[in-house]
């Protein structure tokens, strides 16, 4: 089930209402059954893979608290756990990958193989592992308790508005959550609706609309001039920040109703001064994800250059691959690693200097957003090119046709549409809507609603565009 | 909880003055932008226009090397020269668009009269189950009868079905494999299995090699038209629908059934699915020919091979001489309601290799023939290959024998006759029923001096022949070994 969906606007209610009208004893078991229906709505036996890796973590979780003092026993099961998981990752989202480049390389040494596999991938496979594994490292790490209810278990796994694109969470904020029993708060009604409405209008109205220019001009390059491939680099920046952030408001917004916090995954990512800000501000589950478990075990930060420029190649590439099995994802990660070393190593160079004037920081702060925005839009095109192929056709279009091919005209409320986010990204850049709204008066409160409302229905792209994160 | 029925009574005022500026200032946009097909029914149907004409791609198909590109709505109009006609065409468009079509059709127009394009493919699991029916759903969305903030908000939620082209295809499997065929005694369960058999066994070529580009013809033809419309058709809701709203509105409502490549169907795949043709027309005749105010044009076997435009594929895409046979007949249906208008163009011009003979002929032992075409050598073209001939015949009982015969002089004055029977495709006794035959052009064919086709009824129970249609047309077809005996698998 999508959000933007009528299914889900029935079906969000229902489980609220539900929720809070059954005592706490049986929620857990309505929640799982409403995220079972939710997940089933895409492609029902997928949930099979869930269950598969649902029973091996949990069963991990207890086996390694019960030899918590036979470290080899416990790190047996652990690795079990680990590999298992990563196996299943392996087979439905990289074997087609690896398949195919394996009979290229058969090829170019004159092999005819047919290894290629077509293996479907399963939606949401790569958030839901890692939140499973995130678990399965805490209790190994002594952080968390393992869990002992099957049911809570699953439906950490599977809590239905985080289930498919994240936010990843961790068993301290979510599990521990999930056993407390909530009580209706009309303030969690009114600031999830509110998360809920923002979601919407990013992802319907602004990432949407994007998405037509975006899909027309990619689609047919050789019909366009490179400041329309330029322009729509830039609408692809937003078009992919609005549709992940609109997606994880929503979610964020769903689990606010019934009273769950969930962490933020955004903040103003694109007003970030250089690529480690951008990193804490875009994909902070993600981000953090790999902080705790990939990043600082391999010695973060307190190591000496070269090693730290290694492990944030590797923390990159591994991120990179994580979003999509081809050479274009993996070619994305490494160009954002190696951005972070050479930003540092210019930071290291040179000397810092306090700003004394307001308005030359302000302006110096200002041209370094511009530079980390202008970065991240060109390393987006690898993220958006179907192959290599495509990427430097994208490339070479946007740097070599200034005189030939259309220029494509852009409608005027698409320019509205993108002022109104980018002024509410100003307004929230360390805040978040629901709460910046609290502080407003009625009367200023009502009017934004009343026209993100209308935005969101009467505004909204009539394009089916499915979620960019469901591909991962 | 006050507080929250405050809010809820706050948020129902907005989305009533939502409501408000929505329908002022956007809506009529919206549905010019997102559902096209109204923008016809406003334009098209003007104060004067008395009649419409809606259909799909039927009407303004033409081949690409004919000059004349009018449609069959263009030449029907040309029989009423005083009775203005409006054309409501949009491509892959079902009884459902029309409905919607004829709903916005504004109270002040001066429509009288409503011909709707009725396609016998479009109440089939194929057709029901298209991938075109995303957008075409989607149309609709601002089209229901209900607040336009409601409509623009299901259409930006996506209310219509969404599904991948797989997805759909599915959907027709799934019709393929389990929808029985309701009929005694029929060779076949499923579409699926049909179309299983003609792949196992199918055609052949000369050399007895299997000619897969006949036999996935065949196939298609079968997965095309091995149906069966009931009363839970989707389709006939819709023309339900449409039967409902031209009462409520006055309209005489005229259901135009297209015709079918009935020829080609008969010569790949045989008497079953000419049998399944029959029962969807009777059915189609019975449920709405019998209303009253509700007149069915039968065109469905009026047009032959030869004037259908796609060959290698089921459309009702016809050379303008197929249009023009529709339109005439079109026509004189709609003559009775504008009797005083009627006004007959041209008498239609057929191509060489066509040959038509019209009006009825009764035949018994006293007047055993029927009328006869008669052709001499010079008149058989080197480039023809085969000959389609289709009439139609009505038979009293199963006594009657009749015929079709071919019967070839030589240049001795000796005379040969090729006779088939014609009893087999008859299935209901004392109903007009149609007859096809499709026979390769041999050396027999090229040697005979002279060549006489017609209708022979030898017995004492008499039968009636009417509409004697033969064409010739190049060979395109190979010899085959026979397929309708094949039983499902």
């Amino acid at each position: 089930m999508v959000f933007n969906s009528i299914e889900f606007l029935v079906f969000l209610p229902l489980v609220v209402l539900l929720y809070y009208l059954l005592p706490h004893k049986w929620r857990w078991l309505m929640l799982l059954a409403a995220s079972c229906v939710f997940y089933m709505w895409f492609v029902p036996k997928y949930i099979l893979i869930l269950l598969v890796t649902i029973i091996v973590d949990y069963s991990a979780g207890l086996l390694m608290e019960r030899y918590a003092d036979q470290p080899r026993k416990k790190k047996t099961f652990f690795i079990i756990s680990i590999v298992s998981t990563l196996t299943v990752l392996l087979i439905f989202k990289y074997l087609n990958f690896l398949t195919a480049n394996l009979d290229q390389l058969f090829a170019s040494l004159g092999m005819e193989t047919h290894l290629l596999t077509h293996i479907i991938l399963p939606i949401g496979l790569s958030f839901h592992t890692f939140q499973s594994m995130s678990y399965v490292i805490e209790v190994y790490r002594g952080h968390q308790k393992a869990e002992r209810h099957f049911g809570y278990y699953s439906l950490y796994v599977m809590f239905f508005p985080q289930l498919v694109t994240g936010p990843i969470e961790r068993p301290g904020n979510l599990l521990r959550q999930l056993h407390e029993e909530k009580q209706f708060d009309y303030d969690n009604i009114s600031k999830g609706m509110r998360l809920i409405l923002f979601g919407f209008f990013a992802k319907m109205v602004v990432a949407d609309h994007l998405g037509e220019y975006v899909d027309e001009v990619f689609g047919h390059l050789d019909e366009y001039n490179s400041w329309t491939v330029l322009g729509c680099m830039v609408f692809y920046s937003f078009q992919i920040y609005c549709d992940f952030f609109g997606y994880s408001t929503i979610a964020l917004g769903s689990a606010k109703l019934m009273g769950f916090d969930l962490m933020d995954n955004f903040k103003s990512p694109y007003l970030s001064k250089n690529i480690a800000e951008f990193w804490h501000r875009w994909h902070i589950s993600l981000s953090t994800w790999f902080r705790d478990y990939v990043y600082i075990p391999l010695g973060g930060s307190r190591v000496k250059f070269g090693r730290w420029a290694f492990n944030i190649l590797v923390v990159f590439v591994l991120s990179g691959i994580w979003h999509g099995a081809a050479w274009t994802f993996l070619l994305w990660g490494f160009a954002h690693g190696l951005l972070h070393i050479v930003e540092k190593a210019l930071r290291d160079k040179l000397p810092s200097k306090e700003l004394k004037s307001k308005w030359l920081k302000i302006s110096v702060d200002a041209l370094c957003m511009v530079k980390t925005f202008v970065l991240v839009t060109l390393f987006w095109v690898m993220f958006r090119a179907t192959d290599l192929e495509h990427l430097k056709a994208i490339f070479v279009t946007a740097f070599t046709n200034f005189d030939g091919g259309e220029q494509m005209s852009v409608k005027p409320g698409m320019w509205i549409y993108l002022s109104v986010l980018i002024l509410f990204d100003v307004l929230l850049r360390n805040t978040r809507f629901d709460a910046w709204c609290d502080g407003k008066p009625l009367a200023l409160r009502w009017l934004i609603y009343a026209v993100l409302v209308f935005m969101v229905i009467c505004c909204s792209s009539v394009y089916n565009f499915p979620f960019i994160y469901f591909q991962f | 909880m006050k507080k929250l029925l405050i809010r809820i009574g706050m948020v129902l005022v907005m989305l009533v003055v939502l409501n408000w500026v929505y329908s002022k200032w956007f809506f009529e946009k919206d549905l010019r932008k997102h559902s096209d097909i109204v923008e016809l029914s406003w334009d098209v149907v003007d104060d004067s226009c008395r009649i419409i004409y809606l259909g799909e791609s039927s009407n303004n198909n033409y081949g690409k090397e004919e000059i004349n590109h009018r449609k069959i709505s263009a030449f029907t109009a040309d029989y009423f020269p005083t009775v203005k006609m409006g054309d409501l065409t949009k491509e892959a468009s079902h009884a459902q668009t029309y409905l919607y079509m004829l709903k916005h059709i504004p109270a002040s127009s001066a429509v009288e009269t409503v011909v709707v394009t009725m396609n016998l493919r479009s109440f089939g699991p194929l057709w029901i189950n298209s991938k075109l029916e995303t957008p075409l759903r989607k149309q609709l969305v601002l089209l229901e009868d209900r607040p336009p903030l409601v409509n623009r908000f299901l259409l930006a939620f996506k209310a219509y079905p969404i599904k991948t082209e797989e997805e759909w295809n599915e959907l027709v499997f799934e019709h393929w494999r389990n929808d029985t065929f309701n009929i005694p005694n029929f060779p076949w369960r499923t579409t699926a299995d049909w179309d299983y058999g003609m792949y196992s066994y199918g055609w052949y070529d000369f050399n007895g090699q299997r000619d897969w580009d006949l036999t996935a013809l065949a196939c298609h033809y079968i997965k095309t038209y091995a149906f069966q419309i009931d009363d839970d058709n989707p389709r006939v809701k819709d023309f339900d629908a449409i039967v409902d709203l031209c009462r409520e509105r006055g309209w005489n409502l005229v259901f135009n059934l297209m015709a079918e490549n009935v020829d080609k169907a008969n010569e790949l795949v045989g008497k079953d699915l000419m049998l399944l043709f029959r029962l969807n027309r009777d059915y189609l005749l019975k449920r709405y020919g019998n209303l009253e105010g509700v007149i069915v044009v039968n065109n469905l076997s009026l047009v032959r091979d030869v004037n259908f435009i796609d060959q290698d594929w089921t459309t009702e895409h016809y050379y303008e001489e197929g249009r023009r046979i529709i339109a005439d007949h079109l026509a004189q249906t709609l003559r009775n309601f504008y009797p005083d208008d009627y006004h007959n163009p041209d008498s239609l011009k057929m191509d060489t290799g066509h040959y038509f003979l019209d009006g009825t002929i009764e035949l018994d032992r006293q007047n055993p023939y029927s009328m006869t075409l008669v052709l001499t050598a010079d008149s058989i073209r080197p480039d023809w290959g085969m000959v389609n001939v289709a009439f139609e015949i009505k038979q009293q009982d199963d006594l009657s024998k009749p015929i079709f015969a071919v019967e070839k002089h030589n240049s001795q004055g000796e005379k040969s006759i090729d006779s088939y029977a014609v009893n087999e495709p008859v299935q209901k006794n004392g109903t007009w029923d149609f007859a096809t035959f499709a026979l390769p052009i041999d050396s027999t064919f090229r040697t005979a001096q002279k060549i006489k086709l017609y209708v022979h009824n030898f017995s004492e129970s008499p039968i009636q022949i009417r509409n004697f249609d033969v064409s010739f047309r190049p060979a395109y077809l190979k010899p085959r070994v026979k397929a309708q005996s094949m039983k499902a698998e």
